[in-house]
């Protein structure tokens, strides 16, 4: 059973958390070794990888790249801080210099940092409290029993519950009760990402125990509990890693909606890109490209985390197998 | 079918309850406890007191949470910092964001179910690519930038459409459903009807972004697997014209996992609502959240995040019971 308005969202979640045993191959040859060597004929893939490591190597090197300090007003003498003035790019400042002075290439870079800590960040915490829900609850059902299939019930129903309501409105709520942070953010985004990642391991669990080698195991006598954790959960991990990937995606650009309605860290000297384009807002008209280069970043970055994630799920579906 | 309607609106009550459960664990959770969280800063001992006494504070937790209950049953969210009821506000704001809603998906069925048509049809080529490569494009865009984009050249630059609100300042117009196009027409204030629309395509534009992108992506997709059908190929050997094919046996079976999409996308459209109104000023539901968040309004803010969540729910259950008028094949009593 589903409850009306979540079973739409949930079967969208289900038929990808049913890859995860339909993709293993029967050749013998490994899950990850079939997929990768897939990956690796696929355009999507290598744009998607090129992009998220420009994008990782630039978020790590950051102090090492940026010319100047990015808190520092770099305007000397050429603008006048009262009369609404923008320097746009130059040679000292490629990008030109934002609102207050501050060379905006050196706040792009140390931007990336903050922007990929809240990424991964917001996508660690939906993954591990998600599959932490999703894993109790595949495995309850999976142990069978009338326990075991109440504690997954009720675990669902909730997971369910929580599907009704859009990410943007729980990562509202939730960022509203915690007050404007960097951690609020990462907290609110990865907390909105929660009951998707809950239903999907719960989902590939669930498809994995009825696989043969499931029912294998248990005539050959293993116990049940050593069969979850050895054969059923290493085995539902190919689904959850596609769902992280296109996650990173979701949780940048859902960041930077938060920033946007006044959600996001409140502190200048780690810039955000959400942030960034946030304030940017205010000089569209005299200052472009205080709000371009931002947003182009987060649309590059966001497009990277999609195309590779889409292309790992492609890699595992065995209907685009050739 | 009335019993599969009934058994669907009973299965709505759990996940009503769930969400009473939740809202009534985040009024406790509110910083400072919700007698100070919900009152203005400028409220008196008194004031204080009352606001104690209507949340029954000093009564056990089951008592307080009947009692929140029998509040919500009533549509009673509490009041705005304002002063003014928060159910009051929604219900005068609520036709806003129905508009824009609208007319955003009407934008996305139209221009997405024929550009995915042709996309599927034209695979690989030109069309193909750029429709893909735009919807993916679309998706990865923050719609609160793309909603600034549009405002600063066809409002600000170009001066083509008006920036902000829903008719021009100044307009008189008679309000009978709060949809000022529908009222504008039945009232034969045609003037007032074209303000409206004109009003309504920046907003409806930037708000309709995610949604084009995810019909376009999923037309292609789902008329890209019923062509390669038996079916089709049956229809084909038949000797059927190809205009009775492609709509009476490709498009009508790829529409059924389009409906599907167009439900769910009903949440990405209220929380985009919440960033695109707020760009143009536009006085629905949305921009009362964002000004809830920006002043830290928490019974406005939980006021709007159930009625979003009860509109969702509901959408969502009719494009269930839709679906088996669409696909008679799904049995109604599973």
């Amino acid at each position: 059973m589903n409850l009306p308005g979540t079973a739409t969202k949930a079967a969208k979640i289900d038929r990808l958390a049913e890859l995860s045993v339909s993709s293993s191959d029967v050749r013998g040859r490994s899950l990850w070794l079939e997929a990768f060597s897939r990956l690796r004929r696929s355009p999507m893939a290598i744009v998607g990888a090129v992009i998220v490591s420009a994008f990782v190597i630039v978020a790590v090197a950051a102090p090492l790249l940026a010319p100047h300090d990015p808190t520092a007003q770099l305007w000397r003498g050429d603008v006048f801080p009262n009369r609404s003035i923008f320097v746009g790019p130059r040679a000292e400042n490629p990008l030109g210099l934002d609102h207050a002075g501050r060379d905006l290439l050196s706040r792009m870079l140390v931007g990336a940092r903050q922007s990929l800590m809240v990424g991964v960040v917001a996508t660690l915490i939906g993954l591990s409290v998600g599959a932490l829900i999703g894993g109790v609850s595949g495995a309850a059902a999976g142990m069978g029993r009338r326990l075991g299939r109440a504690v997954d019930s009720v675990l669902m129903r909730f997971v369910d519950m929580l599907l009704s309501i859009p990410a943007l409105l729980i990562a509202i709520s939730v960022a509203a009760l915690l007050g404007p942070s960097l951690t609020t953010l990462m907290i609110a985004v990865g907390a909105a990402q929660v009951p998707i990642f809950a239903r999907l391991l719960r989902g590939s669990m669930l498809a994995q125990s009825r696989s043969d080698f499931v029912t294998a195991s248990i005539a050959l006598g293993v116990r049940r509990p050593k069969v979850v954790v050895s054969h059923v959960l290493p085995n539902s991990l190919g689904p959850v890693l596609v769902q992280g990937t296109l996650t990173l995606a979701t949780a940048i650009i859902e960041a930077a909606a938060l920033s946007y309605l006044g959600l996001g860290s409140p502190d200048i000297s780690r810039p955000e890109w959400g942030g960034m384009l946030a304030d940017a807002q205010r000089f569209l008209g005299s200052a472009p490209h205080m709000a371009l280069f931002p947003a182009v970043a987060i649309i590059i970055t966001a497009l990277g985390f999609t195309l590779l994630g889409e292309a790992m799920r492609e890699a595992l579906d065995p209907k685009l197998k050739k | 079918m009335v019993r599969y309607v009934v058994t669907r609106l009973l299965q709505l009550i759990p996940t009503l309850f769930g969400l009473s459960v939740l809202l009534f664990i985040w009024v406790r959770a509110l910083p400072g406890g919700p007698d100070t969280a919900l009152l203005p800063e400028n409220a008196t001992a008194a004031d204080r007191e009352r606001l104690r006494q209507d949340l029954g504070l000093n009564d056990p937790i089951w008592v307080q949470y009947a009692a929140f209950l029998a509040r919500l049953a009533q549509l009673d969210f509490g009041h705005t910092l304002r002063g003014r009821a928060v159910s009051t506000e929604l219900a005068e704001r609520f036709p806003a964001t129905i508009e824009l809603a609208f007319v955003a998906m009407l934008i996305a069925v139209v221009v997405g179910i024929p550009l995915g048509y042709l996309a599927a049809r034209n695979r690989g080529r030109f069309l193909d690519v750029s429709a893909v490569g735009g919807s993916l494009i679309g998706i990865c865009t923050p719609v609160f930038f793309l909603a600034f984009i549009l405002k600063e050249i066809f409002a600000v630059r170009l001066g083509w459409l008006p920036s902000s609100s829903r008719l021009t300042p100044g307009t008189s117009y008679t309000d009978i459903t709060g949809l000022r196009v529908v009222d504008g027409i039945i009232t034969g204030e045609f003037h007032v009807a074209w303000d409206a629309v004109v009003h309504l395509i920046l907003p409806a534009l930037a708000l309709a972004s995610i949604p084009l992108a995810v019909v376009t992506r999923m037309t292609r997709a789902s008329v890209m697997e019923t062509l390669g059908e038996d079916f089709v190929r049956t229809a084909e050997s038949k000797g059927l014209t190809a205009r009775v094919i492609q709509f009476r046996h490709v498009l009508r079976n790829a529409m059924l996992p389009v409906v599907t999409a167009i439900g769910l996308l009903t949440g990405a459209l209220l929380a985009g609502a919440v960033l695109t109104e707020s760009v143009f000023a536009f006085g629905g539901i949305g921009s009362f959240l964002f000004q809830a968040t920006q002043s830290r309004d928490y019974a406005a803010i939980m006021g709007t995040v159930l009625l979003i969540a009860t509109v969702f729910v509901v959408v969502n259950l009719v494009v269930d019971l839709l679906y088996t008028v669409l696909d008679p094949r799904v049995t109604v009593d599973r």
